[in-house]
């Protein structure tokens, strides 16, 4: 009877097991196969962007390459991301030390406030800047304007990185530093920076993706100018071009080979950090000897 | 007794420590507070002072084009006095829910597969795997569902090439249900990241005793596993809601002229040069998010989603 009651719960763990394994999969493919078909129609010389498939060319790519306005938007695009990247960085990570590391009053509240750009909708903050830019102070919307606004956005998730690596920071190494002679920058230099090195960078690629995919806060704030996303939506409202499949496939390689970076950027560091001990340490052994 | 009166002399000693040396504590606690500086500068100038114009804005007036200070409550009440405009706010919001319990619906089966059923090494690659999307941009994946659902779309020419139809399915896009389609393809990963963080913590263990116990599955999961990850499920539903709920270029894009949502009415007004209507609307969706911000600010675990 009751090897019998195990035998039923073995087969319906089996069939529960199975049936997720197939939900899993079919979210893959529904995750998928929208981008799959973007890349695949930038290959076919459909103009239409649509099946049937009616030969192969790497036609649209040329297009895409050549097309002025799309080398200025990934110019732009660039410069603002690359802008973004530098002030949420430097912010974030200056602003997430005392964030964990101070005794503060109300510290769930600034602790709030310090994420709610990211918090509230998007669409808030570029409509609360543009009428802070553009009526209260009578400036023009430019790049620059284009750049406060995704560093606002940025920056919260900058500091929710640096911050948690930070929270999990034993304070007794910097103690320990200081009690052997370390002065602050020295401290900062050998025992801080290369911990949280990590965090910082992927902060920092975060922050750089975001900016580069960054829509609704672009549209209100950068004026006469096209980012890659402004650019493509004045292109797709009424549809994808293959022009802009192709710009896609190569947009989804480079986020991906960056992506790709910072996966083994850590492993690669310390790769490198073990072959130059190991390289040191023959050195000196032959030295020795 | 001793002991105590050993306590409290070294208590009375460190307190005299510290007031030997008040100018020194002072300094270094402003230099503690220091890198808050830059942030201070930055949310100050360019977060804080936008909002506080903008709700400035919602009880204000545009004439010729002017913004002009008249404190008025009339953007609120036109608002409420044009029927159009009601509907899209009531559409929103249940657009929004659904969506909402679409995407986490289907994200926690998910997220439960992968820390259950798949190997410590196999979990973060396909985690990964979710994430990926991500780094696609925004704007081409809800444009890709054009392509897909579109009348000369992937769907309809094949089903056309099957012969199953002679016209296309024009109910596909250009409505309600398709910018949820597309909402809850958005922010599946959102869900998902955040589920698998918070079931990833949980003590499976407690599970397999409830079962031993005679619970059936559902009602384990239900009264076991659900009270524990509630934070990680309050979490995802916030990530979830509070950005579907200021949306505007999904319905933009695949909502066609039914499925307009709230966002849209914002970017209208503020094209239109209506500011201070745009105001009220956009603060009307922001007093939403901050209220459930504060109902569930205890339950809030960014740091758990984003940490990583």
């Amino acid at each position: 009877m009751a090897a019998e009651n195990a035998d039923v719960v073995a087969r319906h763990r089996r069939v529960v097991r199975a049936g997720l394994g197939a939900w899993a999969v079919l979210i893959y493919a529904f995750l998928f196969v929208p981008i799959a078909l973007l890349m695949l129609f930038s290959f076919n010389a459909n103009r239409y962007g649509t099946f049937p498939i009616t030969g192969w060319t790497l036609h649209w790519y040329e297009e895409a390459l050549s097309n002025y306005q799309i080398q200025d938007a990934v110019q732009t695009s660039l410069q603002v991301a690359l802008e973004v990247t530098m002030i949420s960085t430097v912010v974030g990570t200056a602003a997430a030390f005392p964030l964990v590391r101070s005794r503060l009053p109300f510290r769930g509240g600034i602790r709030a406030s310090l994420t709610l750009p990211i918090l509230i909708p998007g669409l808030l903050i570029g409509v609360a800047l543009l009428s802070y830019f553009t009526n209260l102070f009578n400036l023009q919307l430019s790049i620059q304007t284009a750049v406060i606004g995704q560093a606002v956005y940025a920056t919260p998730f900058v500091i929710l990185v640096v911050a948690s690596r930070l929270e999990g920071f034993d304070r007794l190494l910097e103690r320990a530093a200081s009690d052997l002679g370390a002065d602050t920058w020295k401290r900062l230099r050998y025992i801080v920076l290369p911990l949280i090195g990590p965090a910082v960078v992927a902060g920092a690629l975060f922050a750089f993706t975001l900016s580069l995919d960054e829509f609704i806060i672009t549209l209100f704030l950068i004026g006469g100018h096209n980012t890659l996303p402004i650019y493509i939506y004045t292109q797709v409202k009424f549809g994808i071009t293959p022009e802009v499949n192709a710009v896609a496939t190569m947009l989804i390689a480079a986020s991906l080979s960056v992506s790709l970076l910072a996966f083994a950027t850590p492993a690669l560091v310390r790769l490198a950090r073990r072959r130059l001990a190991t390289a040191r340490s023959y050195m000196s052994a032959g030295r020795t000897a | 007794m001793t002991s105590s009166a050993g306590q409290a002399e070294a208590v009375v000693r460190g307190a005299g420590a510290i007031r030997a040396r008040p100018r020194a504590v002072l300094t270094s606690r402003l230099g503690e507070y220091a890198g808050f500086g830059p942030v201070l500068l930055l949310f100050g100038g360019f977060f804080f002072a936008p909002l506080v114009l903008i709700v400035a804005y919602s009880f204000w007036q545009v004439i010729d084009y002017n913004v002009v200070q008249n404190w008025t409550l009339d953007n609120y009440r036109y608002f409420l006095s044009v029927p159009t405009y009601v509907r899209t706010f009531i559409a929103t919001l249940w657009m929004t829910a659904l969506a909402t319990v679409l995407t986490i619906g289907i994200a926690f089966p998910f997220a439960y597969w992968l820390t259950r059923y798949v190997s410590r090494s196999w979990q973060r690659p396909l985690l990964l795997l979710v994430i990926i999307p991500f780094w696609t941009s925004y704007l081409l994946r809800v444009a890709s569902w054009i392509t897909i659902l579109g009348e000369g779309g992937v769907v309809n020419r094949t089903l056309e090439a099957l012969g199953l139809i002679h016209q296309p399915l024009s109910f596909l896009l250009y409505n309600r249900w398709a910018v949820i389609f597309v909402l809850v393809y958005l922010y599946f990963p959102f869900a998902a990241l955040t589920l698998f963080s918070a079931l990833e913590r949980f003590d499976w263990n407690q599970l397999k005793a409830a079962m031993d116990l005679g619970a059936p599955p559902l009602t384990a999961i239900w009264r076991i596993m659900l009270p524990q990850i509630r934070p990680g499920v309050i979490t995802a539903v916030i990530f979830v809601f509070i950005p579907i709920l200021g949306e505007y270029l999904t319905p933009q894009l695949v909502g066609g002229v039914d499925g307009v949502m709230i966002g849209n009415l914002v970017v209208n007004f503020f094209v239109g040069a209506q500011y201070t209507r745009g105001a009220a609307i956009a603060l009307l969706i922001t007093a939403i998010a901050v209220a459930m911000l504060i109902l569930f600010r205890r339950s809030l675990v960014l740091e758990q989603v984003y940490g990583r």
